[in-house]
């Protein structure tokens, strides 16, 4: 049980960051319409998120210090404004898409209206944020969110043809589906920025200091990332493969979390949907613990303020002020009426352009032997690091342009 | 202002030498019992009798840390009023490795005043504000 705990932190960050309400609309639709043809892309994207949260995870561990603060040391006060500017924004729309999924969540179990749950998840969010320890916070929400398994059970319990899914993973482009190579494109950043968002980096590298994980503790860190980010990642698989065997063929559109839900209860029936369900609120409840504190520690970690759960509020005050103050943005965003699971896919495409700021400076102080001593990188990684951030450049650059011409995926 | 040639060579000191820009900007400070305090916003430097003519032997100093709205003025240039100025002198600095370790407590500074008035104002009259979370 004891084994299980320590890799909560790791298990959180994948629920909560990977399978966010971004990720479970995202996923679905891209199963609905390219069936399992975008495979590779998560695969990509869980590799490039293992390197860089144990990047990381090892520099919170040595040096103490967390992605932010690195950020600003390395790319100096200019870039890093920028950086927190765009990063910050994104959260709140991330925020505000994580409070409307819990509602959304919610009227699935209760069909109550999610506009009168958009308060009452705000407020159990910031209620959780305000007074549960660091540890119950994870190892609760991180347990549940492993609910969502019954995605993969449900899988197996369709009797799918497992050939025919195989040769959608297999043959590129598909010859399932007649949508244009730009959709294709599209969807595939978007699944990038979803595994890669930054505001997991930031709270794993926080949650590390929190935990007050020293140069001791790297293989927990590094078990904590090898288990948890393939699990968030297998999740997402079988939720898009749920989605290509049971909507696909029937040319169902996936328009809210209803049809995402939809091939658990025509495997498992009533049961598997509660189970379902649960796991949406566990993993968006997740996440929007996550992006809340993420909101805290990117803005405390850029002015140097006292920032963590392992304080008092009291102690300190500005990074819970930001927390709320973020809380109620979100809030007054989702009041304007807008369509949660709309806003999530526009900020998984605009964390993809914000990306290369977050991960090079983690990439060269993970270099640096004044924060590192003889924990700094050696070759292999720095060559996939490499690797991965001229991807993450290009995905970045060319986010833009095919929102553009795709009419954000249409 | 990358033409190094350009420049003398430094005379040489005893001790470490740190590079200003990379070492001390945008740094992190903590005070004696590991709070953080604020960010090096920027620099204060003496300022020499003659700035045309610089006198070797009497180099100007840094003479306070600077937090506050001066990033503001920084990063978008501009000038910052004098009252507006928030000092942390660079006498109560005693390590500037990674991070820049003060001698004071945070809350005897006036950098951290943000800190406190939210803190009094905001934050201690939540319920719950002054207890460890469970």
């Amino acid at each position: 049980m004891k084994a299980l705990f320590a890799v909560a932190l790791g298990v959180l960050t994948a629920i909560g960051g990977f399978v966010d309400i971004g990720d479970l609309v995202t996923s679905s639709v891209v199963g609905s319409r390219f069936g399992l043809t975008l495979t590779w892309v998560v695969i990509v994207g869980v590799i490039g998120i293992c390197l860089f949260a144990q990047m990381s995870g090892r520099v919170a561990a040595v040096s103490g210090r967390a992605t932010f603060e690195i950020i600003r040391e390395r790319l100096g006060a200019r870039m890093a404004l920028a950086n927190l500017s765009a990063s910050f924004l994104i959260n709140l729309l991330t925020l505000a898409a994580e409070v409307g999924g819990i509602a959304l969540a919610m009227q699935l179990a209760s069909s109550i209206s999610p506009d009168l749950w958009f308060p009452v998840a705000a407020f159990a969010v910031w209620l959780v944020v305000w007074r549960v320890k660091f540890s119950i916070l994870e190892n609760v929400t991180g347990m549940l969110g492993l609910a969502l398994v019954v995605f993969a059970v449900a899988l197996f319990a369709l009797h799918p043809d497992w050939m025919s899914l195989g040769s959608q993973v297999l043959l590129q482009p598909s010859p399932h589906t007649d949508e244009s190579s730009a959709t294709y494109w599209y969807y595939a950043i978007a699944l990038f920025g979803a595994a890669m968002t930054p505001y997991e980096v930031f709270f794993f590298s926080s949650g590390a200091i929190e935990e007050k994980w020293k140069p001791k503790d790297l293989t927990q860190s590094r078990i904590n990332v090898l288990v948890g980010f393939p699990l968030g990642g297998l999740l997402t698989l079988s939720i898009a493969a749920c989605a290509a065997v049971v909507l696909l063929p029937k040319g169902i559109a996936v328009q809210s979390l209803f049809e995402t839900a939809l091939p658990v209860a025509q495997a498992l029936g009533k049961i598997g949907l509660i189970v379902a369900i649960l796991g949406f609120v566990a993993a968006t409840f997740g996440a929007a613990l996550e992006v809340t504190l993420s909101s805290g520690y990117t803005l405390a970690q850029f002015f140097g303020w006292p920032w963590g759960k392992f304080r008092k509020p009291a102690s300190a005050s500005r990074f819970h002020v930001v927390m709320i103050v973020s809380l109620l943005a979100a809030l007054g965003i989702l009041f304007t009426g807008v369509d949660p699971v709309q806003v999530t896919e526009f900020s998984v495409v605009f964390s993809a352009i914000a990306l290369p700021l977050t991960y090079l400076p983690i990439l060269i102080v993970a270099n640096d032997p004044k924060y590192m001593g003889d924990k700094a990188n050696g070759k292999v990684t720095n060559f996939f690091g490499l690797i991965y951030l001229g991807v993450i450049l290009v995905a970045s650059v060319a986010a833009i342009p095919l929102m553009i011409v795709t009419g954000a995926g249409a | 202002m990358n033409d190094r040639r350009a420049l003398p060579a430094p005379p040489p000191v005893a001790g470490r030498v740190l590079d200003a820009g990379l070492d001390l900007l945008d740094r992190q400070i903590l005070d004696p019992d590991g709070v953080p305090v604020s960010t090096v916003d920027d620099l204060e430097l003496t300022t020499p009798d003659d700035p045309a003519h610089l006198d070797p032997e009497h180099p100007p100093v840094i003479s306070a840390l600077l937090t506050g709205p001066i990033l503001l003025t920084r990063v978008f240039g501009g000038r910052l009023p004098d009252s507006r100025f928030i000092r942390i002198p660079w006498k109560v600095v005693t390590d500037p490795g990674v991070v820049l370790s003060v001698g004071v407590h945070a809350d005897s500074l006036d950098a951290s005043w943000t800190e406190r008035w939210m803190r009094d104002h905001v934050i201690a009259r939540i319920p719950g504000g002054r207890h460890d979370p469970e």
